[in-house]
C-alpha cells in the first residue's frame, strides 16, 4: 500500500480529534451522581424508664416529632436526620456514659439534651470536652456558671428565675393589698436553694418580710410542724419550695391547721395533672412558674397542641413534648444558621444571633442563657392558667387566696 | 423562741409521726431478732400494703383500713413465702445473717422495680373523706389522719405483744428466739415457728405501709428512706423488742419535733442520728433488748 504522507497525517489528525473529543463527550453527556442521602445523626439518652420516665418520654415524643416533622419538609440541610437515643434508666452515671458512648462510638454529628436538671448537669461537661453544641434546660444557675460556651437553656430550667413572673404581678397590685409578710419552707436541695433564691430576691424588692425561712429534707414525713410555724407567725404568703409530694402534703396540712395565708406559691410539681389528682378541689388558686406552656398565644405552640391531639388524642401537647421540640428547634437554628454541622460554628451563631422558636424570639448571652423570664399560672378550676404577664395570660389571677373547699 | 402552739403542735406531730415509725419498725425488730435476718425488703413491703390501699380508694372506695382484710393475710402468705426462700439460703450459706442482707436485697430492688413499672413514679397521695380535717386541741391540730394512723398503729403493737405473751405460738417465737436448740429440744417445730415470725412481720408491715400511707405521699422509691428510719428505731429499741419498738418509735417522733421546734428543720437528722449515737455510746444494746 503507498500511503502518501498527507494522508497518513489526515487518519492521524482524525485518531487524535476522536481521542480528546470522545472521552469529553461522554464525560458531558453522562448525568453528575445524585448527593450523598446520608443522614445527620442526632444521638443522646433520656430516663425512657425509672423515676423520671413518665415526663421523659414526652421529651422522648418531642424528639421523634421534630424529627419527622424536619425530614417531611426536606430535612436539615437537605439530609434526612435520625435519631439515636439511649435509656439511660434515669441514673446520672448511665446518662454521662451514654452519651460519652454517643460522641466517641456512633460519632453523631450533633447531640441531643438530656433529662432536665439531673443528666443534663453532667452531660453538659462531656458536651464541653468533646466541643459539641448541647441544647437542654442544664440544671440552674450553677449549672451555666461553669463557663461551657456549648451548653444553652432553649427554655433554661432556672429556679432563680422562678418569681420573675410572681414579682412582676406583685408589682402590680396596690401595695396595700400586697402580702406584707411571707413564710417560706424549701427542700434542702439545689433546686429548693435555686427558687428560693429568687423568692428572697423580690420579697427584699417589693418590702414583704420573711417571718419563717426554714429547710426540710426529704421526703418530708409531715409538714404539720412547719406549718403550724407559718401559721403562728401570720405571714399572708406561703411559699412552698418542694416538689409534687411534699407540696401536696403543705397544702393538706395547711387545710387541716386551717391556715389561709392570701397567697400560696408551689414551687414545683403543681403544673401536672397529678396536683390536682391528688389534692382536689385544694389544689385551686396556687401559683406557680414555668417557661414554657400549652396555654402560650403563639400559632406554633397551638399547632403542637393541635399535633398532640391527632397522634395521641389529648387536649393539649404537654410540657415536656413541648420542650423537647423547642430544644430541637434552638438545635436547628443553629445549624441552618451556621449552614454547616460544625458545632463551632454552631455555638457561634446561637451566641450571636436572635431565633425564633416556638413561644418567641430569643438571643443567648454568654453563658447560654436567654433573658431572665418566667411566666406565672395559677390553678384555677382543676386548670393551670397563664395569669402573668397580659400579653400572655389566659385568664385574670385570682388574690387574695379564697378559703378553703369544704 | 417557739410559741407555746408550735412547741405543742411539734410535740403532737412528732408522737403520731413516731407511732407508725414504730408499728413499722415492730415486724422488722421481731424478724431480726427471732431469726438473726436482716430483712432489708421489710419497707417495700410495707409499700406495697401502702399501694393496695391506696387503689382499693382509688377505684373502690374502699377505706384504708378496712383494706387491711386484704392487705395482712396476702402479706402474711408473702412471709411465709420469704421463709421458704430464706431457709433455702440458711441450707447452703456459712452465715445466715449476710446471706440474707443479699437475698432481702436483691428482693428489695425486684419489689420496688415492679412497683415503678405498674405504679408509676409519681408521689400518690391516700385522700380520704377525713384528710385535710383536724380536730383542735386549743390552736392546736391533731390531724385526722393521723390520730387514725397512730390508733392502727398503737393497735397494731398491741395485738403483736398479746400475741408474743399469751399464745402458745408467740410463745413458742419467744423461745426460738432465747434458745433454738432448747426450743427445738422442747418440742417445738422451729420451722414452722420461724415461718409465722415472717408471716406475721410481714403482715405487720402492711399495717405499717397503711398508716405510713395516710401521713406520707408515696411513690415506689419512698421505702428507702423508712428503711433508714426503721433501722434507728430497732437499733435503739433493741433488737426483738416489741415494746422497745414502741417506745423508740415515740421517742424518735418527739426528737424530730422538739429539733423542728427548737432549731433550723434542717437540722433534724443530724440531731437524731447524733442522739441515737451518744445513746448507742452508752448503752449499745438499745433501750430493751434483752
Amino acid at each position: 500500500m503507498n500511503w502518501s504522507n498527507k494522508r497518513v497525517m489526515k487518519w492521524l489528525m482524525l485518531v487524535c480529534a476522536l481521542a480528546l473529543l470522545v472521552p469529553l463527550a461522554v464525560v458531558g453527556c453522562t448525568k453528575p451522581s445524585p448527593p450523598s442521602e446520608e443522614p445527620i445523626v442526632i444521638g443522646g439518652s433520656l430516663p425512657l424508664t425509672g423515676v423520671f420516665a413518665e415526663t421523659a418520654k414526652w421529651i422522648e415524643k418531642g424528639y421523634r416529632y421534630w424529627a419527622e416533622d424536619i425530614n417531611a419538609k426536606g430535612g436539615l440541610l437537605g439530609r434526612p436526620v435520625e435519631l439515636i437515643i439511649y435509656d439511660d434508666a434515669s441514673s446520672v452515671e448511665k446518662a454521662v456514659t451514654l452519651l460519652e458512648k454517643a460522641i466517641t462510638v456512633d460519632k453523631v454529628d450533633l447531640l441531643l439534651g438530656g433529662y432536665p436538671g439531673t443528666a443534663c448537669v453532667a452531660q453538659m461537661p462531656v458536651a464541653e470536652k468533646y466541643g459539641m453544641a448541647y441544647i437542654s434546660m442544664g440544671g440552674h444557675m450553677p449549672s451555666f456558671e461553669q463557663g461551657y460556651k456549648y451548653s444553652f437553656g432553649s427554655p433554661p430550667l432556672m429556679g432563680q428565675w422562678w418569681a420573675e413572673g410572681l414579682g412582676p404581678y406583685l408589682e402590680t397590685l396596690p401595695k396595700e393589698e400586697r402580702p406584707k409578710s411571707a413564710a417560706i419552707i424549701t427542700m434542702n436541695n439545689v433546686i429548693g436553694e435555686s427558687c428560693r433564691e429568687s423568692i428572697v430576691n423580690w420579697m427584699n424588692k417589693l418590702d414583704i418580710s420573711i417571718l419563717v425561712d426554714e429547710y426540710y429534707d426529704l421526703p418530708l414525713a409531715s409538714a404539720d410542724a412547719l406549718v403550724s410555724k407559718c401559721k403562728e407567725s401570720g405571714a399572708e404568703a406561703m411559699f412552698a419550695n418542694g416538689f409534687l409530694a411534699d407540696g401536696a402534703l403543705t397544702v393538706r396540712s395547711m387545710k387541716a391547721l386551717k391556715y389561709n395565708p392570701k397567697l400560696l406559691f408551689q414551687s414545683v410539681g403543681c403544673l401536672v395533672p397529678a396536683w390536682v389528682e391528688e389534692l382536689g378541689e385544694d389544689a385551686n388558686y396556687v401559683f406557680s412558674g414555668t417557661g414554657l406552656h400549652h396555654k402560650l398565644p403563639y400559632p406554633e405552640v397551638q399547632r403542637l397542641n393541635a399535633v398532640a391531639k391527632e397522634k395521641w388524642d389529648i387536649d393539649y401537647a404537654p410540657d415536656y413534648f413541648l420542650f423537647g421540640c423547642c430544644w430541637m428547634q434552638t438545635l436547628q437554628c443553629g445549624v441552618e444558621g451556621a449552614g454547616s454541622l460544625d458545632n463551632t460554628a454552631i455555638k457561634d451563631y446561637l451566641h450571636t444571633h436572635e431565633i425564633s422558636l416556638i413561644h418567641g424570639k430569643f438571643t443567648f448571652d454568654e453563658k447560654g442563657l436567654p433573658p431572665s423570664y418566667t411566666y406565672l399560672t395559677q390553678v384555677l378550676n382543676g386548670e393551670v392558667e397563664l395569669v402573668w404577664p397580659p400579653e400572655v395570660a389566659s385568664t385574670k389571677a385570682v388574690y387574695p387566696k379564697p378559703a378553703w373547699a369544704e | 423562741m417557739p410559741s407555746s402552739v408550735e412547741i405543742g403542735q411539734a410535740i403532737l406531730s412528732g408522737l403520731l409521726l413516731g407511732g407508725a415509725y414504730a408499728v413499722l419498725s415492730a415486724g422488722f425488730s421481731l424478724t431480726w431478732g427471732v431469726t438473726k435476718v436482716i430483712n432489708l425488703s421489710h419497707t417495700v413491703f410495707a409499700l406495697v400494703g401502702s399501694y393496695i390501699a391506696f387503689w382499693l380508694l382509688r377505684f373502690l372506695g374502699v377505706e384504708p383500713i378496712l383494706s387491711l382484710v386484704i392487705i395482712i393475710p396476702l402479706l402474711f402468705l408473702c412471709g411465709l413465702a420469704m421463709h421458704g426462700i430464706i431457709k433455702q439460703t440458711a441450707k447452703r450459706a456459712k452465715e445466715i445473717t449476710p446471706a440474707s442482707l443479699v437475698l432481702t436485697f436483691g428482693l428489695f430492688i425486684v419489689t420496688e422495680n415492679i412497683l415503678l413499672i405498674t405504679c408509676k413514679a409519681d408521689p400518690r397521695l391516700i385522700t380520704t373523706s377525713y384528710s385535710g380535717k383536724a380536730l383542735f386541741l386549743d390552736k392546736v391540730a391533731l390531724p385526722i389522719s393521723s390520730l387514725i394512723s397512730f390508733a392502727l398503729a398503737a393497735v397494731t403493737i398491741a395485738a403483736l405483744y398479746l400475741f408474743l405473751h399469751y399464745t402458745y405460738t408467740g410463745k413458742a417465737v419467744q423461745a426460738v428466739w432465747q434458745d433454738k436448740a432448747g426450743a427445738m429440744l422442747s418440742g417445738i417445730d422451729t420451722s414452722r415457728v420461724t415461718a409465722i415470725t415472717y408471716g406475721v412481720a410481714l403482715a405487720s408491715a402492711g399495717v405499717g405501709g397503711v398508716c405510713m400511707g395516710l401521713i406520707y405521699a408515696i411513690d415506689p422509691t419512698i421505702h428507702l428512706s423508712w428503711l433508714i428510719f426503721i433501722f434507728l428505731v430497732t437499733v435503739l429499741g433493741g433488737v426483738g423488742s416489741i415494746i422497745g419498738a414502741a417506745i423508740a418509735g415515740l421517742l424518735m417522733g418527739l426528737v424530730i419535733g422538739l429539733t423542728g421546734a427548737f432549731l433550723p428543720y434542717a437540722w433534724v437528722n443530724l440531731v437524731l442520728f447524733i442522739s441515737l449515737i451518744i445513746l448507742l455510746l452508752v448503752r449499745p444494746q438499745g433501750l430493751f433488748q434483752r
